[in-house]
């Protein structure tokens, strides 16, 4: 019963998988050629259209993999499953979390640590952006012109001045330029108009 | 229940433009969860990031289910972790059905090209924008 051992695998991997997105895929990998459900070159393609839609990397390919072994139905029992351990443990975690916050939140020593863990994020965040720079990714001058005026972008609102008064029009100006989703679609549109 | 709605609207907006995977939801989680609503300050921000990442499973849907259950408990989940995963699942089951050529459109490659960096970028200034809040 092929819902089944979709619902057992991906459970499996909900469980197991450390260490977000391309984690993820290497066990999805596993389960896939264990259970036979379609050849490698298949599961290639299929991580391949999960990196370039929209959505967690993770995501997308359960559901492909669970449309391809088991139509519609099979790709909701995948992507149900793989949460619902995650569901299990977050919850669990953000309460932990909680209940350390209200005893702890004025000894010196947790403030400390928790100081230390958010220090370590920024520094993972960093590297996760360093890993990206890659020769496939920056290919020539144009993808380092898009880097720039992105980070560019996003970094003026950094630029105001905290203490002195700024004019509402500029705030606003700051808050447009500085959109993610809006810079995401321009480059979008740059990358359409360069390499298309 | 406006409530639900804007987390359910708040997460669709992240899911529908996490492109390039993982890191790349976390401007997008900053701009619309920390700067825009003011549901989280800098700090539990990244506090949060530090237990998706600990915890097995997507990082996302683990960045979901904290933000929901801190805002609007148990509903709140089902609002972020829905938002979250909808456009992923539509969009690859319409490809799944209809569109299996889609990767080799040289459309969708030329998109990406000029996507792929502005994500970096997009990355390398939230941890600029953090830095100073740790």
């Amino acid at each position: 019963m092929v819902y089944w051992q979709l619902f057992i695998a991906f459970l499996k991997i909900g469980v197991l998988g450390f260490g977000g997105g391309m984690a993820i895929i290497s066990l999805i990998q596993n389960e896939v050629l264990s259970y036979g459900w379609m050849s490698e070159t298949e599961f290639v393609d299929i991580v391949a259209i999960s990196q370039v839609t929209p959505g967690p990397i993770g995501m997308n390919c359960a559901t492909y993999v669970g449309y391809t072994a088991g139509g519609v139905i099979g790709s909701l029992v995948a992507s149900v499953s793989i949460i619902l351990p995650s569901l299990a443990i977050m919850l669990t975690l953000c309460r932990v979390y909680d209940k350390l916050n209200e005893r702890w939140h004025d000894n010196r020593v947790y403030q400390v640590c928790m100081r230390i863990i958010r220090v370590l994020v920024v520094i993972l965040i960093a590297y996760a952006a360093w890993r990206m720079v890659t020769p496939a990714t920056f290919a020539d001058r144009a993808s380092w012109g898009i880097f720039g005026v992105v980070f560019a972008c996003m970094c003026v609102p950094e630029l105001l001045p905290a203490k002195r008064m700024v004019p509402q029009a500029i705030k606003m100006m700051a808050d447009i330029v500085s959109h993610p989703i809006l810079l995401i679609c321009l480059a979008g549109l740059a990358g359409y108009m360069l390499y298309a | 229940m406006k409530t639900f709605w804007q987390l359910f609207w708040t997460y669709l907006k992240i899911g529908t433009f996490t492109l390039g995977g993982g890191y790349a939801m976390l401007p997008l989680i900053q701009r619309e969860v920390v700067d825009r609503r003011h549901w989280l300050e800098e700090k539990e921000f990244l506090n949060m990031i530090a237990l998706a990442q600990a915890a097995p499973g997507l990082i996302a849907v683990n960045s979901a289910i904290f933000i929901g259950q801190r805002i609007y408990g148990w509903r709140g989940v089902m609002a972020c972790v829905l938002g979250a995963v909808v456009p992923s699942v539509v969009i690859i089951l319409l490809i799944a059905m209809y569109f299996r050529q889609f990767k080799e459109l040289p459309v969708v490659d030329a998109i990406f090209k000029g996507v792929r960096p502005a994500v970096v970028a997009l990355i390398a200034a939230t941890v600029v924008r953090l830095i100073r809040k740790i």
